[in-house]
């Protein structure tokens, strides 16, 4: 996984007791390989870690495609300084884009990917110049109501999206079993975390940071304020159509109805939770909430009638909107670092360093989440 | 930099406002000012709380808008153009209450203010184009060449927030320096300095404007420090030019002492 500047940065302060011993670098390097070994095995049937089927591996997929839609909106959030509570829309756009570019024009997936990449961009930049005029709350309703619009009206057009019946979308070449599809997801993964990583490495993350902290500073350093903010919309709405091509064809099928404000609220969570500006933190989290919402994660840990009997009936799909909260109010008082935190100590032990945990910044997160 | 226009007002203006006014409701805070800044010159500009001081730099660099009147840079119209292409044309400006990014580290900051500098399309650096990587190790170098100017290359890699004011306001001046200025708006750089730190800080200016070749104006309620290195002062008061000239005079005169120094002239000594 890529590192962060900052990470690096406290990496060097937390190695400078000493470089650990012998065993201390077999232990790391037995973490590494469980870490290695459950994310690029899970879904092979032979040496996987788990007991795993078509169903395991396509939750696992999702995981993957969620974690591609966390870094997205992590640009959002936590690079723009924005919110979107109509992500979910982005995704969507870029589900049925692509979708419509493979039953209906006859292309390859990569090529519809890639215009789903395209049109999650601009469509993005297009919430991204109305957010210069609106800010704050109101523009968070701008977006929700973005989202609700997208999914009552743009997706029930019969033509473009199958109306009910929803937009086939076969599985690319190569890739139609479950299992290998899920390496195709972690594939795009890693091409998202590298842009992103650059995208920080580079003048324009940079502009970016710099602007929703303090936008007046950011101008008299030469930023135009203004097209970089647009500049981070569209790298988010690249990252959903991106995220979206995958959720469609894992899915082989595309309709409107999973589309809803759930599942903005769910992305809203698992971003903020898993560690704003934090890759590896956002990562897990979407991850986390992915296999929580799709009942995986409960059936790895054999708790899966825990919630889902009487009294309280709560199934796999609602359980993210009822732990999220108290995980978001944890997240924002005791533990501001989200997932991120436990990432960023364990990737400092990794790399040689001490296993200390070190907090984040409460104050910087806090505005974030006000935002 | 923008060449030298054909037919400058004057050969050594580099800016100047015209009949600058701006009003917000009620309020009149800058009526008809007129001021002249020469290239290498260093201009003080003092004036009690309130009196439009600050409001004639946003005026300048861009954040307000006049009511009437025009801003001149070069001999060049820029009124109307916004903050980062003035900024562009080598505006530089620091604030008040200290312009830096906060969550980053001084040396993110130093490379964030090199914006203009690299030379690069942000696209070709979100896809991690090859030459993206070479500037990026020139922007870092760079970083480092100021920060260790300035004698700050110790907290490269520290996060700005939580640094005591006298080093950020240094930091937030090294900023300003890597976005590659031709004059310098500085909003009281003296502020919460003692007066030995105040006399360092008039000789790193004098020092900086040598070595970047750089004009000055400086907003600073520091009279001592104002005085010893302008070579050329207005006072504001009430939005207005109360008088200019040059800082002694400037500083006994009558209005002047009467207006912001209190009734005593010896105070100022």
């Amino acid at each position: 996984m890529a590192i962060d500047d900052q990470d690096l940065a406290a990496a060097t302060v937390g190695a400078s007791p000493g470089a650990p011993t012998a065993a201390g670098w077999i232990a790391r390097a037995g973490v590494m390989a469980l870490i290695g070994w459950t994310v690029l095995c899970y879904p092979t049937n032979v040496l996987s870690p788990f007991t795993v089927g078509g169903v395991e591996a396509n939750a696992a997929s999702e995981a993957v495609i969620f974690a591609v839609i966390g870094l997205s909106l992590n640009v959002l959030i936590g690079y723009v300084g924005t919110i979107s509570l109509g992500h979910q829309a982005f995704v969507g756009i870029g589900a049925f884009t692509s979708a419509y570019v493979v039953t209906e024009m006859g292309q390859e997936f990569f090529i519809a990917a890639l215009v789903a990449a395209l049109v999650g961009a601009a469509q993005a930049a297009l919430l991204g110049a109305v957010s210069l005029r609106v800010t704050g709350l109101y523009f968070g309703l701008i977006t929700l109501s973005y989202g609700i619009m997208t999914q009552e009206s743009i997706f029930q057009i019969e033509s473009l999206t199958g109306g009910t019946a929803g937009q086939p979308a076969p599985r690319p070449l190569g890739f139609e079993s479950d299992f290998r599809y899920y390496y195709l997801c972690l594939i795009v993964l890693a091409l998202v975390v590298f842009l992103d990583w650059r995208l920080i490495a580079s003048k324009g993350g940079r502009a970016l940071l710099a602007l929703r902290e303090n936008p007046r500073v950011a101008a008299t350093w030469g930023i135009n304020v203004k097209a970089y903010t647009v500049l981070g919309f569209a790298v988010s709405g690249l990252f959903a159509g991106l995220g979206g091509a995958l959720l469609a064809h894992r899915d082989t099928n595309v309709v409107a109805n999973p589309f809803g404000l759930n599942l903005a609220l769910v992305f809203i969570l698992m971003t903020v939770i898993g560690g704003l500006r934090n890759r590896a933190g956002v990562v897990v989290g979407a991850a986390f909430f992915a296999l929580l919402r799709n009942g995986e994660l409960l059936e790895i840990l054999h708790v899966d009638n825990l919630f889902a009997s009487d009294p309280i009936n709560l199934t796999a799909e609602v359980l993210p909107l009822v732990l999220g909260p108290i995980m978001l109010l944890l997240t924002i008082t005791l533990f501001p670092g989200g997932f991120g935190q436990l990432t960023s100590t364990l990737g400092r032990w990794l790399r040689g360093g001490s296993f200390k945990f070190v907090k984040a910044d409460k104050e910087v997160q806090i505005t974030d989440v006000r935002a | 930099m923008s060449a030298p226009e054909p037919m400058p007002t004057e050969p050594t203006t580099l800016l100047q406002t015209h009949n600058v006014n701006i009003r917000f409701g009620g309020v009149q805070a800058l009526r008809d000012v007129n001021i002249q800044i020469n290239e290498w010159e260093i201009v003080g500009i003092i004036g009690p709380n309130g009196a439009g001081k600050t409001t004639l730099f946003n005026c300048i660099t861009g954040f307000y808008a006049p009511t009437s009147g025009r801003v001149r840079y070069r001999g060049e119209d820029v009124t109307d153009l916004p903050v980062h292409k003035r900024t562009n044309l080598g505006m530089g400006r620091t604030f008040q209450n200290v312009g830096l990014v906060k969550s980053s580290t001084a040396g993110e900051n130093l490379k964030t203010a090199q914006h203009l500098e690299v030379d690069y399309d942000p696209l070709a650096g979100i896809f991690g184009s090859p030459r993206t990587f070479d500037v990026e190790q020139h922007t870092t170098d760079r970083a480092r060449a100021i920060l260790d100017l300035m004698g700050l290359a110790h907290l490269e890699d520290t996060r700005v927030q939580g640094l005591p004011y006298g080093v950020l306001k240094r930091l937030e001046l090294a900023a300003v320096l890597a976005t590659d200025p031709d004059i310098l708006l500085l909003d009281e750089p003296g502020s919460g300095m003692g007066p030995e730190e105040a006399e360092e800080l008039g000789d790193l200016l004098l020092k900086l404007r040598e070595e970047f070749e750089l004009t000055i104006v400086m907003i600073d309620h520091h009279v001592p420090l104002v005085t010893r290195i302008s070579d050329y002062m207005y006072c504001l008061n009430f939005g207005e030019v109360l008088t200019e000239g040059l800082p002694d005079d400037v500083r006994r005169h009558p209005e002047v002492v009467r207006a912001y120094l209190g009734d005593d002239p010896d105070e100022v000594q």
